[in-house]
């Protein structure tokens, strides 16, 4: 982990819109390291005068330094990143986190995915990873609207590869409506059995009715993992602002098992 | 380590004052309080046995600043500005406000601005005689008499003459010139009966352990955490002169010239502030107010953080309870919290 | 080992007028931190969220440094004589060709009572006119109107620590935990050691929540309510009757009208259920020492000051005043507004509230300052926006305020301000207002200067200089005598501030007993401080009121100027947040006070909100017959349904686009508390 609170350079070379308000980055690094991301972790990017934020890699850096991330326009920092021209100099930290996707303790389980709007992205990473790994792996992803929905071509590309169900809020014609829990038992049938462990990201109120869900279905908190976001103005363990009971979730998280995210909300 | 016999404190102060930047708590005319200021004539005749007095603020801002630059951007690189601090000495701290250092050395381990200025601060501590006013040190292993390893020098007085223990490293090639004649072997053991006796003259605290307690045991409801949330003015005040709290926000400002160069600090930040988590999104985890106050109750009396710091994270001076507008601080929010379990 | 330059001096907080002491730590110039003061009378070692970030408002960021000077729509820096010149050749033509009542001058309620007093002297002596005012026009112009006229005086009648000595304390129409953090602090404190609380307002404030009884009256219908409390008060015989005998008049008359408020008819009016109202009634008349205090929610009406007379009536027939702990107790906004209108920086008076058009007043003062003292009555700050739309108002200097922020209707503000031959304007940085100036001129902040602030219990405070003004900037009182020389006034070349409070002390009976020294001894002086009671006064109106005795005046409700109406549907109030003060030049520096609240925001009840398909962040039109503004919406119940509230301090969506011009006939007061709004969802891209 770096533990600089100073930006390293990187290059926006290349962005295109993916979904309403949200696009598509390829940023490069300026002196690539040979560090290795794993699948949830996350960086931060500065806007020269703008601040700094936190989002998860869509891809880890290749041997160039090259990578991915979808972003999605909410507020300054963001609105000036749509701004911004291809080629900009922009500021990076990162990798963050430790609290990663387990993909070691879950490859040869059957895994479910479940991704709601623009936490799509921070599951990339584990789906890629267990695709490598050749693991039985299924996505339900829910989103308000077809517009909403996010990473049209890896979607395309996952869908060649899993088992995949996309529901809406608001589903028009033939669209799947509901959330992606109203559409356990489809998933189970085209994985061919119960899944036996869960990975999700998406609105906290989301993953908590997944974790609630999958805990009464199995009588236990053990294979259920999410990601959470919250403010941070470090990434490593140092503002104080994504405390999650006696954790912060810039070091302990962003990936938290269920069970441990219950045990820390509980913890005050 | 040795103890040593040192005679006169202005000594030991001339002494360290040679290579040394001096600090000590002092008043302003006009007025009684402390405040952490340069010393350049010598120390005060404040330390031994008179009524003890904390300063106002604690020396928190040497190691961590309100306010501190990041880096500067100019145009092309992100540029590290460490600060450069000149060897300084902080004498005359009591041993609450070493606990909260220790605390915070611990914490910011690994952040190098910190330990820029840490590694370029010798801290010179006393030994309480008296309780202060408002102060429970007693209760939560912060005093009244310094912690091992938590001063470079500790001082007690011993009469008209001192006892002085070398406590570190730094604090020992500090004094190696003075060639100060060892202390008589019977002090060290009388200074450990005399914190006891100190220990004693507290008022009582059963407030304070029965809130620990019920924070500990998860006995507060959320409504009742909800209700003394309302009286939080979110006004920073405990949070700013707490010596152990260290949240800060990062904000960037442009600087003059090229359009886009610009320089990020950090400054203090505040858990009780509303949006202290609130997401761009608008999703706020510690929406309510009563959530918040619980965040800091916990933070500085919960269990789960001692294994890290050895202690917790309240060193027991009262400043939270002297400044809180909405009588929240710590001894009214313990009463509250024992007269309504 | 040299030591590094670090102090502490001790001064005013410069946010609201509770005035409390702050600590500033100054590092090389810089200030850096602040410090509470424990042994402040006020304060007790407490600040609120805005005095502990008072370090960011300090920042050289963004300060203007040098005079600037409008060319082509652009400003260009240029030196104190050149700035100077262009004022004083503007200033002069315009004289000669349209009598100096074109001319006029906006003092500050944020600077200190040196500046206030060098401006209104400016504006007497060198201009030659009675026109200068400033914002307590829109803050508490009808306190000062209406208590006047009923006890004598408009400042508060007690003590701050009348507070803890109160067995009832009545908010009325205000937030103190919000607005005057530190004293609505000492008010929680005070209900937990046991002291009632009541509170009055439509929105369930904080104080409100922890009350003992609140009456969440409609908005605009305080004296309905309060000739309800004083009908009940009547038929119960709770009424004082030896205090109305004795130090009252005019009772017959009140009780005449009174009676048209029967509390069936009070209950429809405001909303407020009758058993309540009898609890209030009860409440007040019965206790001990009732504290009541109030703000805007009283003032910012057309009623306004009958408002304020409403509450003086209810004060007086219940002897719930001039005894400790019991009074009447207007909560004055800035820092200075009680200074300001003491220095009279307003038409009608002359420092101290003699009347400017007072003949032996104006003998006074005219041989004071070797002048001759303008018989004309002076414009209030509308009259100078109406009159330069009008034609007839040409030069006007702006002493650090921000009118097109802070006032009703800001484009009728902008358009008076553009139509202005020469408006100079005195700042720290680029506000909405100084954009629109000819020239600015660089002003030092409150860290920066020598002075006195007087806060809302009269208390005249020393302000200390910590730092140097960043660049050439000066104080006020500076630059007005050098500007007054240069128009051929030598009457305000003062060496130092402490000279000019010695001026202005020796022309104002309040201030009379004072000086620097005295008021450096016990954490300064409350007024009256003259031979009779040098020593200050902590209670008013005890013996007698200032004017003899209490005035009854009768007064009716009246619904506010604009009600809602089809077109127009919801009501629309103006609040203030806690994080920010006035126009947001200061506060708005602080990164964390900043973060606290969007730039604009809109309160509504989920009710309303329902109706509408708005949810929290929904991105809103909101127009009045004035003006649109788009913002985005709070949902809270903290407000009654049918009413929306705004707060004023962002110039990104300011409410005062939206708000009335109608005024309180007395004192010219905009009705920014109410007006007829309606609400469109905006489809975002």
């Amino acid at each position: 982990m770096n533990l600089s609170m100073t930006p390293q350079p990187i290059h926006l070379v290349d962005q295109y819109d993916d979904g309403d308000h949200s696009r598509h980055y390829t940023f490069q690094l300026a002196q690539p390291t040979s560090e290795q991301i794993q699948p949830g972790q996350f960086f931060t990017l500065t806007l020269a005068g703008f601040g700094e934020a936190a989002f998860t890699y869509l891809t880890a850096p290749d041997e160039q330094g090259r990578f991915q991330a979808l972003i999605r326009r909410a507020g300054v920092l963001t609105s000036q990143l749509f701004k911004t021209e291809t080629g900009t100099l922009l500021g990076y930290r990162g990798p963050f986190g430790s609290g990663l996707w387990p993909i070691e303790e879950i490859k040869e389980k059957r895994v479910l995915l479940i991704a709601g709007g623009i936490g799509l992205p921070p599951l990339a990473t584990a789906i890629e990873a267990l695709l490598a790994n050749g693991s039985d792996v299924g996505l339900i992803y829910g989103s308000r609207d077809y517009a909403g929905q996010v990473l049209k071509q890896e979607r395309e590309r996952w869908q060649q590869q899993m088992p995949m169900i996309e529901t809406f809020d608001q589903a028009v014609g033939d669209q799947l409506s509901g959330t992606p829990l109203d559409h356990l038992d489809a998933i189970n049938q085209q994985l061919g059995g119960e899944v036996e462990a869960v990975l999700t990201c998406g609105p906290e109120v989301m993953m908590q009715a997944v974790g609630r869900s999958f805990t009464d279905r199995w009588q236990s908190t053990d294979n259920i993992w999410l990601a959470l976001e919250r403010r941070m103005h470090c990434g490593i363990g140092l503002c104080g602002h994504c405390y999650l009971g006696s954790s912060y979730v810039c070091t302990d998280g962003p990936v938290y098992r269920w069970r441990e995210f219950l045990k820390q909300q509980k913890v005050m | 380590m040795k103890s040593y016999l040192l005679d006169s404190l202005e000594n030991l102060f001339q002494h360290l004052a040679v290579s040394h930047k001096m600090f000590e708590p002092q008043s302003i005319p006009g007025s009684e309080d402390l405040h952490w200021l340069p010393s350049p004539k010598g120390p005060t005749s404040r330390y031994g046995t008179s009524k003890q007095v904390l300063p106002l603020a604690p020396a928190k801002g040497f190691l961590f600043p309100e306010r501190e630059l990041l880096f500067r951007f100019d145009g092309q690189t992100f540029i590290e500005t460490l600060p450069e601090v000149a060897p300084q000495v902080l004498f005359g701290l009591q041993s609450c406000d070493l606990c909260a250092i220790a605390y915070q050395d611990q914490f910011f381990r690994q952040d190098s601005y910190y330990l820029a200025r840490r590694k370029a601060t010798i801290l010179v501590g006393f030994d309480c005689l008296t309780p202060c006013d408002g102060g429970f040190c007693s209760t939560v292993d912060a005093g009244p008499f310094v912690r091992d390893g938590s001063a470079d020098l500790i001082l007690h007085p011993k009469g008209n003459e001192w006892l002085l223990i070398p406590a570190s490293e730094q604090g020992l090639n500090a004094i190696q010139t003075l060639n100060l004649p060892p202390a008589p072997a019977e002090w060290r053991a009388e200074r450990e009966q005399q914190q006891a006796e100190v220990a004693k003259m507290f008022p009582t605290d059963s407030h304070i352990r029965t809130g620990i307690e019920r924070i500990n045991q998860a006995t507060i409801s959320a409504e009742q955490w909800q209700r003394l949330g309302l009286q939080c003015l979110t006004c920073s005040g405990c949070t700013s002169l707490c010596p152990t709290c260290s949240c800060f926000t990062t904000f960037d400002t442009k600087t003059e010239g090229e359009s886009n160069t610009f320089v990020r600090e950090r400054c203090w930040d505040s858990c009780l502030y509303e949006a202290f988590q609130r997401e761009t999104s608008g999703h706020n985890p510690s929406k309510e107010a009563g959530e918040r106050l619980q965040r800091y109750w916990f933070h500085k009396f919960s269990d789960h953080y001692v294994d890290e710091f050895g202690r917790y994270g309240c060193i027991g001076c009262g400043r939270c309870e002297e400044t809180c507008p909405g009588g929240i601080g710590v001894h009214s929010i313990m009463r509250r919290l024992e007269k309504e379990s | 080992m040299s030591n590094p330059s670090k102090k502490v001096i001790n001064t005013i907080c410069p946010y609201c007028g509770v005035g409390c002491g702050i600590g500033l730590q100054v590092s090389d110039g810089t200030v850096t931190g602040v410090e509470p003061l424990p042994q402040h009378p006020v304060s007790q070692g407490m600040l609120c969220v805005k005095g502990w970030s008072s370090a960011f408002a300090l920042d050289p960021y963004d300060r203007i440094k040098t005079p600037l000077i409008k060319e082509n729509g652009h400003f260009r820096p240029a030196s104190w004589s050149e700035a100077y010149q262009l004022i004083v050749d503007s200033f002069q033509a315009i004289k000669q060709e349209h009598g100096p009542n074109a001319l006029g001058l906006i003092a500050c309620a944020r600077a200190t009572n040196e500046d206030c007093y060098a401006a209104q002297k400016f504006a007497r002596t060198v201009l030659g006119t009675h026109n200068i005012d400033h914002c307590a026009r829109i803050c508490h112009s009808p306190s000062v109107a209406g208590l006047r006229q009923t006890l004598g005086s408009g400042a508060m009648t007690n003590s701050i620590d009348d507070i803890e000595k109160a067995d009832l304390l009545v908010i009325f129409g205000c937030d103190p935990t919000e607005n005057h953090s530190v004293l609505g602090g000492r008010m929680i404190q005070a209900q937990q050691a046991g002291t009632k609380l009541l509170v009055v307002d439509p929105r369930k404030t904080r104080l409100a929540k922890l009350a003992d009884l609140h009456l969440q009256l409609n908005l605009g219908t305080n004296i309905a309510l309060i000739n309800g409390l004083i009908n009940i008060i009547f038929s119960n015989g709770w009424e004082d009757k030896t205090f109305i005998e004795e130090r009252c008049e005019n009772i017959d008359a009140l009780r005449k009208k009174v009676a048209g408020y029967p509390p069936k008819r009070v209950a429809e009016i405001t909303g407020v259920p009758v058993d309540q109202l009898h609890a209030a009634a009860k409440m007040y008349s019965q206790s001990e020492r009732t504290f009541l205090a109030y703000g805007m929610g009283i003032t910012q009406y057309t009623s306004g000051t009958n408002n304020v007379i409403a509450i003086s009536n209810l004060t007086l027939v219940t002897g719930q005043i001039g005894r400790e702990g019991t009074g009447i107790n207007p909560l004055r906004g800035q820092n200075n507004v009680q200074g300001a209108c003491d220095m009279g920086a307003l038409p009608n008076v002359f420092p101290g509230y003699q009347e400017a058009l007072d003949a032996t007043s104006q003998e006074k003062f005219g041989t004071a300052w070797k002048c001759e003292i303008p018989q004309q009555k002076g414009l209030t700050s509308l009259g100078m926006t109406s009159e330069a739309l009008n034609g007839r108002f040409q030069g006007m200097i702006i002493m650090g305020e921000d009118p097109v922020v802070t006032d009703p209707d800001q484009n009728h503000v902008l358009r008076a301000l553009e139509a202005l031959d020469m408006l100079v304007v005195v700042e720290l940085v680029m506000t909405e207002t100084a954009k629109v100036a000819d020239v600015i001129l660089p002003a030092a902040a409150f860290a920066e200067k020598d002075g006195t602030f007087t806060n809302c219990e009269r208390r005249v405070q020393r302000v200390r200089a910590a730092i140097p003004p960043p660049g050439d900037a000066k104080t006020d009182w500076q630059i007005l005598g050098e500007l007054a020389k240069l128009l051929g006034y030598d009457g305000m070349q003062w060496p130092n501030a402490e000279a000019v409070f010695d001026e202005l002390a020796q022309l104002t009976p309040l201030y009379q007993g004072m000086s620097y020294d005295k008021l450096e001894l016990d954490n300064g002086l409350q007024w009256p401080c003259n031979d009779a009671t040098p020593d200050g006064t902590k209670l008013l109106h005890s013996g007698q009121f200032s004017r003899g005795k209490g005035r009854l005046i009768p007064v009716d409700h009246t619904d506010p100027a604009e009600m809602p109406d089809s077109d127009y549907p919801l009501y629309l109030t103006t609040t203030r947040l806690h994080y920010h003060y006035g126009c947001g030049s200061m506060t708005r520096k602080s990164p964390l006070l900043e973060r606290e609240t969007p730039s604009g925001v809109l309160f509504i009840h989920p009710d309303d909100a329902r109706k509408l398909s708005i949810q929290a962040g929904t991105l809103l039109r909101i127009s009045s017959r004035r003006g649109e503004v788009e913002t985005r919406a709070v949902v809270t119940d903290d407000l009654p349904p049918g009413t929306v509230a705004m707060p004023y301090h962002f110039k990104e969506a300011p409410s005062n686009l939206l708000t009335n011009t109608a005024q309180d006939p007395v004192t010219k007061m905009p009705e920014l508390k109410a007006c007829a709004v309606k609400i469109e969802v905006v489809t975002e891209q």
